[in-house]
């Protein structure tokens, strides 16, 4: 019941064995060390647990690991780094849109996609974008203002 | 606690009949998983081997074929929701699936196991009931179409055997001058099970105002899903005034108690999915009124 998944994480190619049953969530913190994607209801419901699969935002909580075989994920690790933070990161730090920054990943994740197909959304795409994440902290306010200011 | 399964991917409809047929009823079938992995990881479902019906590629096509539109039983929320042969020909389901869940949910979740969920709250049930949409259903058996009204046999069960395979939904194209409205009543604006809908199917007759044809479904207020033939039936050949529209509304909320009984929520119930059907047909009835 264990199987060999051989699919590109953040641009490159990795190749782990896990259970059949691992979600993809457990499988790229637990097996893969990156942490940065979050787990927060388990169920599909609050986004912190938000991924690209072949570009396209999914519950990574509700995608078993056996299902990405062969195919593109991108987390938030691949998103920017310290010494280079991507304009998305830049913008949510200088518009206060993260707090305990627990939802923050995953938000970074669906706003990456919204932007890298339609480069100049509306607000109520932003918001559509966003519309399967939670965040207990900001009130939201602050996150489109940032998405907003890097569409500019 | 989910338990330990074997994960296979089919790469045609015969491997997968095949498998499903060996299994018995130690396999279930996986589309996009967004029902099916809570109900594993609950503990609900222990199934020995997951089929995987993702790879099959009759079961992703979005086509029109000799006036019917065929959607594979694994193509995606927002694969529907995005179709342009859907938005021209079924705009019903389109505008139905885009308000599914989320982004997230719509990426992955399918057609197919929304309708095997057979949720009474399934966004896609009421538009494919008005569309008069038919299942076809293959197994080591054979094929068969069913009327998707006679796939269902109560909340969350279909009357699909443990070997069948749901392989697409069809239904006739909508012509230009049928309208259309599907609405959606539920505690947010994103992310929420829908508490009742209304799928509402017009035509008139050609340069009048009385109504040829008229079909109408409820979500979420019946067992099972329904075509209010009630309804239908006061407002087929009349023209939609406000007298005869409050009669039509006020037989929606009989129906639904017909169908329901009377429960806690009745109360709350009933004048809201009398004034969501007066929305929808409103709506559906456009600006001539």
């Amino acid at each position: 019941m264990h199987t060999v998944i051989k699919f590109k994480v953040n641009g490159r190619w990795v190749e782990v064995e896990v259970p059949c049953h691992w979600t993809l969530l457990r499988l790229l913190r637990e097996k893969l060390g990156l942490t940065g994607t979050k787990e927060g209801c388990g169920i599909g419901e609050c986004g912190a647990c938000t991924v690209l699969l072949d570009g396209m935002p999914v519950n990574s909580c509700l995608i078993l690991a056996p299902k990405v075989e062969g195919r593109e994920v991108h987390t938030v690790e691949g998103l920017g780094s310290r010494a280079g933070l991507h304009p998305l990161q830049k913008s949510f730090i200088d518009h206060g849109a993260v707090q305990c920054g627990f939802c923050t990943p995953g938000i970074l994740m669906s706003s990456k996609a919204l932007i890298d197909k339609n480069p100049h959304p509306t607000r109520g795409e932003m918001k559509e974008a966003i519309s399967g994440h939670l965040c207990r902290c900001t009130g939201y306010h602050q996150i489109i203002e940032a998405i907003e200011a890097v569409k500019k | 606690m989910i338990s330990a399964f074997d994960y296979k991917i089919p790469r045609t409809l015969k491997e997968a009949c095949d498998l499903l047929w060996d299994y018995g009823d130690k396999a279930r079938l996986i589309a996009g998983g967004t029902d099916l992995v809570i109900a594993l990881r609950k503990g609900d479902l222990k199934p020995s081997c997951l089929i995987d019906v993702t790879n099959i590629p009759e079961l992703r096509k979005i086509e029109e074929q000799n006036g019917m539109i065929f959607i594979g039983a694994a193509a995606t929320h927002s694969e529907i929701a995005s179709s342009s042969i859907i938005k021209k020909y079924g705009r019903i389901l389109s505008d139905a699936v885009a308000e599914i869940g989320s982004p997230q949910i719509r990426n992955v979740g399918t057609i197919g196991g929304n309708i095997i969920n057979a949720s009474p709250a399934a966004d896609t049930i009421p538009p494919l009931m008005v569309l008069d949409a038919v299942a076809q259903v293959t197994s080591r058996e054979g094929e068969k179409e069913v009327p998707l009204h006679l796939l269902f046999k109560g909340p969350y069960g279909t009357n699909l055997k443990p070997y069948e395979i749901l392989v697409n939904v069809s239904f006739k194209k909508l012509s230009s001058d049928i309208k259309t409205s599907f609405v959606r009543l539920a505690r947010r604006e994103a992310m929420a099970i829908a508490r009742m809908s209304v799928a509402v199917i017009l035509q008139r007759e050609k340069g009048k105002r009385q109504i040829k044809e008229v079909r109408i479904s409820l979500g979420s207020v019946t067992p099972t899903p329904q075509r209010i033939t009630d309804v239908e039936a006061i407002l087929r050949g009349k023209t939609p005034d406000e007298e005869r529209l409050k009669i039509a509304s006020r037989k929606i909320s009989e129906v639904m108690i017909q169908h329901s009984g009377v429960r806690p929520t009745t109360s709350y119930k009933a004048p809201v999915v009398e004034a969501l059907f007066m929305r929808g047909f409103r709506q559906a009835l456009g600006k001539e009124g």
